[in-house]
């Protein structure tokens, strides 16, 4: 079987390369995006199969980046990420079909799991 | 110890005692000269190959000591040790208290291995940190410090495997714990039992296994760092109580003002001829010490406004005990009646002379009825032997009782009161608060509240 394939969307390079490295060693297919316009790029172009997506990004924010997302593809796996427990924002994500949502600071055991778990999904 | 093995150690360690000394570590410097050169320090002082672990760490818990935020410290330790060290990343866990759990402070790191901030929370049971706080000294060196390879190697090990089951399986998560982060090692912080934080290193680039020297120093390094965390945490604490105190002291004064203003309440509802006096009172005599700021005799009182608001309050508590039928009496006092009545300001004095905080209240209670020429009640005193905030409420006071009615006789109006307080300046009063209730008078501060006023 190939890889996984995710797509990393931040607009903090840190976080990007670093969720980016650590995946990789789990052996995932990582690709990066650092603002919701090149999310939406990527995923037309390489088609991952999840992406994990921060809210609160410059330009696009997370829950725009999200509902265009969800255009492209209505079954694209997407993750929420943010810092801020913001119940309406969560809310509305879930509405717009975001399958699942993190909070900062992301607890490395948590964020693979939650990733594992919804890819398995996948595969049923 | 080895510079053949390990050539960027000793230079490691100037570097730091410079960064130490100098402001580049955010910190004041120790020695008057700053800003020296690294090699000037290192020839100057000792040379390399004898270079002193015990003076370096001595020099550098000195400085340490110094900071005031623990994270500036923790910044300060992972920027040196990453720039210095050669390893892939470093990492500092700090305990906090509300999140009862250890964070990632600050890291350093090449990219994509450089853990961000926000990414670790150890929770207080998380294996790697209950292997330190419970001190299971069978899964760490000598030297304190947990080793990823002596993780391996007990997972390794047959006898671990068939015989300690439980063991095996804390490996198994500890190895997962370091594996996330790529710790090659990790170094506890203690202060005195408390396990404060948690240094983790990367492998060192070169692929190198650590010194012994560099772990001892590390360990003491670490210890070092708990002191300064836990003292600077020590004086955040402490600030916060300080806080705290104010708090409770603007609260407790508050409940204190208010429970005069209550007093005082209950004083003007039992004498029904001079409802609302206190308040106006102390209006007046807040309204006069406006215009009195600056004179020198304020500074005899520790809080000169609030003493006089307070005061001015009770200055008729002694009419407590004043017998009913004096203090409701319609119809003109008798000179016996009115010795009763004058009474009240000793009565006052008396009642507050117990309360050691309002010692000065209950002398200016004593001698709001005195006179400035001497003829005033109960010791006859005169001049600048009155306090000067009895002298303040005479004036109020005498204003507002010439404007009030009275059983026995109509108010006077605003004008002939002014008057009245004139004629007197000098004589019953201090001319200089009549002076100063006068200049309030026309700045528009003296508030005679109609309704109240007028109640007969």
């Amino acid at each position: 079987m190939s890889n996984r394939k995710i797509l990393v969307v931040d607009d903090e390079q840190d976080i990007c390369e670093f969720v980016k490295n650590f995946f990789q060693e789990r052996g995932y297919d990582v690709l990066t995006a650092s603002s919701g316009d090149e999310a939406l790029a990527t995923v037309k172009a390489d088609r991952p199969e999840l992406v994990l997506l921060d809210i609160k990004m410059k330009g696009m924010d997370g829950i725009a980046t999200l509902k265009h997302l969800k255009d492209i593809n209505r079954d694209l796996k997407v993750i929420m990420v943010t810092a801020l427990a913001d119940q309406d924002k969560m809310d509305e994500a879930c509405r717009l079909g975001a399958c699942e949502y993190i909070t900062k600071p992301l607890v490395l055991d948590h964020l693979e799991q939650t990733v594992e778990k919804n890819l398995r999904e996948i595969k049923v | 110890m080895d510079n053949k093995k390990d050539p960027s150690w000793a230079k490691f360690q100037s570097w730091f005692v410079e960064k130490l000394v100098t402001k580049d570590g955010g910190i004041s410097p120790i020695l008057p000269e700053s800003g020296k050169s690294l090699s000037g320090l290192s020839s100057r002082q000792i040379p390399p190959e004898k270079y002193n672990y015990q003076a370096f760490l001595e020099k550098a818990s000195r400085t340490m000591i110094r900071f005031k935020k623990p994270e500036h410290l923790i910044k300060m330790i992972v920027r040196n040790i990453d720039e210095q060290l050669k390893v892939t990343h470093t990492a500092v866990l700090l305990y906090k208290e509300d999140k009862n759990a250890y964070i990632l402070i600050d890291s350093k790191g090449s990219e994509g291995i450089k853990i961000p901030i926000g990414f670790i929370k150890l929770a207080t049971d998380n294996p790697l940190i209950s292997v330190f706080s419970e001190k299971q000294s069978y899964l760490v060196s000598e030297t304190g410090i947990l080793h990823y390879g002596d993780v391996v190697a007990g997972l390794r090990n047959r006898n671990i495997l068939e015989h300690q089951a439980d063991l095996y399986d804390k490996l198994l998560l500890i190895k997962k714990q370091m594996d996330l982060m790529k710790a090659s090692i990790s170094v506890p912080c203690y202060f005195k039992r408390d396990l404060l934080g948690i240094l983790v290193l990367g492998e060192k680039i070169s692929g190198e296994p650590f010194s012994r020297e560099e772990m001892g120093f590390f360990v003491t390094l670490a210890n070092d760092a708990a002191m300064a965390i836990a003292n600077a945490q020590l004086i955040e604490n402490l600030q916060q109580k300080v806080e705290e105190v104010k708090e409770l002291y603007v609260r407790e004064h508050r409940i204190f003002i208010h429970t005069s203003i209550a007093l005082a309440a209950a004083i003007d509802a039992r004498d029904q001829y001079t409802h609302g006096h206190t308040e106006r009172v102390t209006n007046y005599c807040l309204a006069i010490a406006r215009e009195l700021y600056g004179i020198p005799e304020m500074n005899n009182y520790k809080n000169f406004r609030e003493t006089l608001q307070i005061s001015a309050l009770l200055h008729d508590i002694g009419k407590i005990g004043v017998p009913d039928h004096i203090l409701n009496k319609h119809g003109r006092l008798s000179p016996e009646e009115f010795e009763e009545i004058k009474k009240h300001s000793v009565i006052g004095a008396t009642i507050l002379h117990p309360i050691k905080e309002l010692g000065d209240v209950a002398k200016e209670i004593r001698h709001h009825q005195e006179c400035y020429d001497g003829s005033g009640y109960p010791d006859g005193i005169k001049g600048s032997n009155i306090p000067l905030i009895a002298r303040i409420i005479s004036v109020a006071d005498a204003f507002d009782a010439m404007t009030s009615n009275r059983p026995y006789r109509k108010r006077k109006t605003v004008e002939e009161a002014l008057f009245e307080l004139k004629r007197c300046s000098g004589a019953q009063f201090d001319p200089v608060m009549v002076s100063a209730f006068l200049l309030a008078y026309e700045k528009g501060n003296i508030l005679t509240n109609g309704t109240n006023h007028a109640k007969y």
